[in-house]
């Protein structure tokens, strides 16, 4: 009988170890920022998160991918009208624009995060602040800063694991790319340029995403160099010719414009003699990859370096 | 008897006047040949004068230099910059005249040719062909300019009818509901710019005119209506001169006031229209280029008209010069750069000459 008693003791025992083992485990990741958390987001600000979000509103497309990518996809409560990926996204409701979300909506969605741009700076955050709501800005300037971005979100929802992992696959596509591309010399990167509009034309200069997928891609951004402007630098048509890039890249399926840079660099007469439509190295990307600072920035990658090298990446 | 000697004026000033004018229209005439060939060899890649003078002097029939330089260069002195440099010519000349026009038919010195609607309807349609999805692109120059004429000659139509008073069109009226109309319409234009989203941009950028990206075949569909309108302005140009008194004075020395009205606005809004639609509303020139040639060379409508196009044309090229080479590669708007040069110009000439001159 007491052997009994003590080996039903024990069982008990052990039962109750491993039943607060296994629920402390589950718990483990959720509790490992402690909340209230207080961070600095990409626009210098200081915020706190008050308590791990529920209802997130997503005001910029690169917003919602993240957050679709790090599993948070029931917390999200509206986004905007351009958030089309995955496409689970378009069935979320939208508060507006990109640049004119309706402020109105996206407080009475009570929602207790929100994932602003830098756009949305001066007009937006201030109201919804206001409101006593917790904005959270996110503007990544470069790839490592998107990689950043997506840890950083990931923080303040308790998917650090999701975030680590994103990154470190992130970081193993880049690393494919720029393993091959780094050992190039200057000879063997082709003068790359990547056309945002053809009217007036513009080109990716330096301070973009666009030019830093080209260099990494191992491309050279001779065009851009012969423009002091940062940023989307407009260039005069002879300037563009007379630097002959021989790859051009342009954005395609941007808001309604679709592919009129593309067609402009393809069936544009002065540009007949350029060495790129010579060579049939016109290429084309969806605007989609290329100009959201998300998780597929590295499939631009992977496609800009197919474009430029196609000798090494198939 | 001795017979009467002819009598002659003192000093003959109206044969010196006359004479005076002619070598200043052959001297504007020489000086524009100087400026095309100047701008363009202008540009922000450079390209050896020679070189330039030798890719123009290749394309004149008779002639034939063998090439020394890349087809880039010749692509870019033929293609880039010979037809912006005449688009500006064109574009300057004709909205020089129809100013002087507008100026000469309303008798009125504020008068420019986007008086009675043509900027804003204009505006209008070029706001609406960049808001309609792309589908409706017409390859080469897009549906822009064609909206944009299509809206600058509603808008002009509407004027007319809501002025006409029985079978006359009283001046008076048809400035007011110019003015009126292109508040209108100014004002859905701002409504649809704030709402334009991402195409702001690409909309301020055209409102506020430029020559970038001209081509010859914008050149090939603006020549004739500039050509032909400026044709049949000059040929009334002794009529505009009799306008200049009283409609009623002018009906008695047997001027058909109100056909003559409607053909020279007609003619008038035409070329300011044909040019509006493909390089966006260029400002200023209309307005002063009139007066600065009144002030040097007087209000003589034979004289007026034709120094008014050589002088819009010299002018027009010469801002387009600066506008594309002050900040290269960038592009200044050009109706900035028409307004900066020629303000303080006019002024200069305004207090130089200390005179009325209307």
């Amino acid at each position: 009988m007491k052997n009994a008693l003590k080996k039903l003791g024990a069982i008990c025992l052990a039962a109750a170890l491993f039943a607060g083992l296994v629920t402390s485990c589950a718990k483990a990741p959720e509790s490992a920022t402690p909340i209230p958390a207080q961070i600095t987001d990409q626009l210098g600000r200081a915020v706190t998160v008050k308590a791990s979000p529920q209802r997130i509103v997503s005001l910029a497309p690169s917003n919602t991918e993240i957050l679709f990518a790090l599993g948070l996809s029931d917390r999200i409560v509206a986004v905007t009208d351009y958030c089309n990926y995955p496409p689970e996204a378009k069935t979320k409701p939208s508060i507006g624009g990109f640049s004119t979300p309706n402020i109105e909506e996206v407080i009475a969605k009570n929602p207790d995060l929100i994932l602003a741009a830098d756009i949305h700076k001066d007009k937006v955050i201030p109201p919804l602040e206001a409101k006593g709501l917790t904005v959270i800005a996110l503007n990544p300037k470069t790839i490592d800063e998107v990689i950043t971005s997506i840890e950083l979100v990931g923080k303040v929802t308790g998917k650090e694991k999701e975030a680590a992992d994103l990154a470190a696959n992130m970081q193993k596509r880049i690393k494919v790319v720029t393993e091959k591309t780094g050992k190039l010399s200057p000879e063997q990167q082709p003068s790359t340029c990547f056309v945002v509009w053809h009217d007036p034309l513009m080109i990716a200069n330096f301070g973009t995403l666009q030019d830093e997928l080209i260099k990494k891609a191992g491309g050279s951004n001779t065009v851009g160099l012969l423009s002091s402007k940062s940023g989307y630098a407009e260039i005069s048509l002879e300037t563009f010719l007379a630097a002959n890039p021989a790859v051009m890249i342009a954005g395609v399926g941007m808001g309604t414009g679709e592919d009129l840079p593309l067609q402009f660099l393809t069936s544009e007469t002065r540009l007949a003699d350029t060495d790129a439509r010579r060579n049939n190295r016109i290429y084309s990307i969806d605007q989609d990859l290329v100009g959201r600072a998300g998780p597929r920035i590295v499939e631009a990658l992977e496609q800009f370096a197919r474009f430029i090298h196609p000798e090494l990446f198939k | 008897m001795t017979s009467n000697p002819v009598p002659t004026l003192p000093n003959n000033t109206y044969l010196s006047g006359r004479r005076k004018r002619i070598y200043s229209l052959l001297g504007l005439c020489a000086a524009l040949i100087v400026v095309v060939a100047v701008a363009t060899s202008i540009g922000s890649v450079k390209i050896p004068l020679l070189t330039t003078f030798q890719i123009l002097l290749d394309r004149l029939p008779f002639v034939d230099i063998s090439p020394t330089w890349q087809s880039t260069i010749a692509t870019i002195v033929l293609e880039i910059r010979l037809p912006r440099v005449i688009l500006a010519g064109l574009v300057g000349a004709a909205l020089a005249i129809a100013g002087a026009t507008y100026q000469g038919l309303f008798r009125n010195p504020l008068a420019d040719p986007y008086l009675i609607g043509v900027a804003q309807g204009a505006s209008l349609g070029a706001i609406v062909g960049f808001l309609l999805p792309t589908a409706w692109n017409i390859p080469g120059f897009g549906i822009i300019p064609l909206l944009a004429f299509i809206g600058a000659l509603l808008a002009t139509v509407i004027v007319y009818a809501l002025a006409r008073v029985g079978k006359t069109l009283p001046v008076t009226t048809l400035i007011l509901s110019g003015v009126a109309l292109s508040a209108l319409l100014g004002s859905i234009v701002s409504y649809l710019i704030i709402s334009s989203g991402e195409k702001m941009h690409g909309i301020i950028f055209w409102l506020m005119g430029s020559f970038s990206m001209s081509q010859w075949s914008e050149v090939r569909i603006v020549l004739p209506y500039v050509a032909v309108g400026t044709a049949v302005i000059i040929i009334f140009a002794r009529l505009l001169n009799v306008m200049q008194l009283d409609e009623e004075q002018a009906q008695q020395l047997g001027v058909n006031v109100e056909r003559l009205k409607l053909i020279l606005l007609a003619a008038a809004t035409l070329i300011t229209a044909a040019s509006v639609s493909f390089v966006g509303t260029i400002g200023f020139v209309g307005i002063i280029i009139p007066h600065a040639v009144r002030l040097i060379w007087g209000a003589d409508h034979r004289f007026l008209l034709p120094l008014s196009v050589l002088t819009g044309a010299i002018f027009m090229i010469l801002t387009d010069i600066a506008a594309r080479t002050v900040l290269a590669p960038t592009e200044i708007p050009i109706g900035v750069i028409t307004a900066i040069c020629g303000a303080p110009f006019f002024l200069y000439l305004l207090r130089r000459r200390k005179k009325a001159i209307f």
